[in-house]
C-alpha cells in the first residue's frame, strides 16, 4: 500500500508524519514503512526519530544503499527507512457531481472514487473520498474564516442566494484530488469523471474558486479532450 | 571496463592487495600492467601475471583460476569487481565500499580484518557465488557478505556490525565474540553456546535483504526464505550481546 502525505507547507511535514506513522503504522500489526520518492533530495529523518520507541534496543540495517531501522514490538518487528522523500505536490484538485437527489450523486461519487483508487501518485484526502461540504474561498460575513459554504452550490439556498444550480438538481457531491503533480491529478480527474456520469447524474462542474486557490487550474473540458465544445 | 586475464598461473600465493577498481579507475593501461604485486613474497608487476585490456574503469573483470591470488579487492572504496573463477583468501579485506562478487569459491577471511587490525570490512558487499573459507566476514563493523554455497569456521567471529548471509551450511563458533551484527543462515549452522534463543518470527528486514539480493543482486533464492519464518538467538552474550543468528526455520 503506498500513501501520500500533503501539508500546506514544507515545515509542517515533518512534524505530521512523525507523529501520524508513530501513532498509526508502527501500531498496526505486520506494517512495514519504505520511502516512496526515493529520488526526491528533501529529505525527512522520519525512521531515525521514530527509532527511539525502541528505548536503546533499536538496531540498523544498510541495505542497498538505504537504510532502515528495526524496533523491536510485541508483536515481532517493526522495520522503517531512515529518511523519507519530500517534493512539491498539488493539492486542491476537484469536481462537482450534481445530481437529481442525495442518493444518485452519493452512488455516483463513490463509482468515481472506486475508479480513481488505483490512478498513481494521487490521493483523495476526505473520508471516503468524497467532500459534500465544498467550499468557497473566504466568508462573506466572518472575517477570521479562511473557508465557508459553497452557497451558490447548495441546493437549499437555491431561492435566496445567487446559485449555480442548473434546474433539477438536488444534491452535489464534490471529489477532491491532491497529487505529486498536475498530470496525475489529470489523469485522475478524466477516469472519476467518466466513473461518474451514472444516471441521475445532471452535469460535472467543479468548484473554480474565481482561480483563487492555487497556480494549479484544471479547466475539465481540457482535461476531458474536448475543449471549447459544449459539455 | 577492465579485464585482468590469467595468463602466467601463479605457483606461490599472488598477493594482489591494492589492485583495486577505484585504483584502476585512475589508470592507462601501462600503469595498470606495472602495479606492484608479490609472489611468493617477491616484488613482481600485475603484468608479469596477467594481460590487461582496458583502462580507467571502475569496474573490473579477473578472469581466471585464482586460488592462489590473495587480497583480491582488499581495501577497496568503491566500484566493482567481478573474479571469474575461483579467488584466494582475503577477498575484499578492509574494504570500505563498492562491490565484488565472486563466481566461484573464495579463501579464507573474505570482508575479514588484516592480522592485529580491530576491525574488518566497513562497507560494501560481497558475494560469493560458491562455498567460502573459514573467518567470512570476521571483525566486520558495517557491509554485507553473502556466500551462496557453505561457509566455513567462524563466519562473522568478532562482528562489530553488519550482515552476513550464508545460503548453505555454516561451520563451527559463527559469531563467536559478535557485538552487534547479523549471521542470516539458511541452512543449518553450528551455534556457539553464548548464544541463547529468543524467538520464532519473520525478521522483515531479512525479507527486504533477499529480496534485494534476488532482484537487484540476480541471485538465486529460494521463495521460502523470503517468506520463512527464523529463530533469532541472540549473542554473543559473553560479549555486548546485540548481534543475532536468524537461522531459517520452516515457512
Amino acid at each position: 500500500m503506498s500513501v501520500l502525505f500533503l501539508t500546506m507547507d514544507k515545515e509542517s511535514l515533518p512534524e505530521q508524519l512523525i507523529v501520524r506513522l508513530g501513532q498509526t503504522v508502527l501500531t498496526c500489526p505486520t506494517t512495514a514503512c519504505f520511502d516512496g520518492l526515493p529520488a526526491a533530495l528533501d529529505r525527512l529523518a522520519v525512521g531515525k526519530a521514530l527509532r527511539v520507541f525502541a528505548d536503546g534496543f533499536q538496531g540498523s540495517k544498510v541495505i542497498g544503499g538505504r537504510r532502515y531501522w528495526r524496533v523491536p514490538v510485541m508483536e515481532g518487528e517493526f522495520l522503517i527507512e531512515e529518511a523519507f522523500g519530500m517534493q512539491k505536490g498539488v493539492g486542491g484538485g476537484n469536481f462537482l457531481i450534481l445530481a437529481e437527489h442525495a442518493d444518485a450523486a452519493l452512488a455516483a461519487a463513490e463509482a468515481a472514487v472506486l475508479a480513481m483508487t488505483n490512478c498513481p501518485g494521487v490521493i483523495l484526502p476526505f473520508p471516503g473520498g468524497v467532500v459534500r461540504s465544498g467550499s468557497k474561498v473566504g466568508s462573506q460575513r466572518y472575517k477570521n474564516m479562511l473557508a465557508t459554504t459553497n452557497e451558490a452550490f447548495s441546493p437549499t439556498l437555491r431561492a435566496v442566494a445567487p446559485s449555480a444550480l442548473p434546474e433539477g438538481v438536488n444534491s452535489v457531491l464534490e471529489i477532491v484530488l491532491d497529487g505529486t503533480d498536475a498530470p496525475s491529478i489529470e489523469a485522475a480527474m478524466r477516469v472519476g469523471i467518466r466513473a461518474a456520469c451514472l444516471g441521475g447524474v445532471r452535469s460535472i462542474s467543479a468548484g473554480n474558486y474565481g482561480g483563487k486557490l492555487g497556480p494549479h487550474h484544471f479547466p475539465l473540458r481540457v482535461i476531458m479532450g474536448n475543449a471549447g465544445k459544449p459539455a | 571496463m577492465v579485464v585482468l586475464s590469467l595468463r602466467t598461473a601463479p605457483t606461490r600465493a599472488l598477493e594482489l592487495a591494492g589492485v583495486t577498481p577505484d585504483r584502476l579507475a585512475q589508470l592507462a593501461q601501462r600503469e595498470i600492467a606495472a602495479l606492484p604485486v608479490r609472489h611468493g613474497g617477491r616484488a613482481a608487476a600485475l603484468g608479469d601475471f596477467f594481460a590487461v585490456k582496458g583502462e580507467r574503469a571502475a569496474r573490473v573483470r579477473v578472469d581466471g583460476d585464482l586460488r592462489l591470488a590473495e587480497g583480491l579487492g582488499a581495501g577497496m572504496t568503491g566500484g566493482e569487481l567481478v573474479v571469474e573463477g575461483h579467488a584466494g583468501r582475503d577477498v575484499g579485506v578492509a574494504m570500505t565500499g563498492g562491490a565484488i562478487e565472486v563466481r566461484g569459491d573464495a579463501g579464507d577471511n573474505a570482508g575479514g580484518a588484516h592480522p592485529g587490525a580491530a576491525r574488518g570490512m566497513v562497507g560494501g558487499e560481497i558475494v560469493i557465488r560458491g562455498n567460502a573459507g573459514d573467518d567470512a566476514g570476521a571483525r566486520m563493523r558495517r557491509g554485507l557478505v553473502v556466500v551462496t554455497g557453505d561457509a566455513g569456521r567462524g563466519t562473522g567471529r568478532g562482528m562489530i556490525a553488519g550482515t552476513a548471509v550464508v545460503f548453505g551450511a555454516i561451520g563451527p563458533d559463527a559469531g563467536r565474540w559478535t557485538k552487534r551484527g547479523s549471521i542470516v543462515a539458511c541452512g543449518p549452522v553450528a551455534r556457539p553456546a553464548t548464544f541463547r534463543y529468543a524467538c520464532t518470527y519473520r525478521p522483515p528486514h531479512v525479507r527486504v535483504l533477499l529480496l534485494y539480493l534476488r532482484e537487484r543482486r540476480g541471485l538465486d533464492v529460494v521463495e521460502r526464505w523470503i517468506t520463512g519464518r527464523y529463530d533469532r538467538y541472540s549473542g554473543d552474550l559473553a560479549e555486548l550481546g546485540k548481534g543475532e543468528i536468524l537461522q531459517w526455520a520452516g515457512e
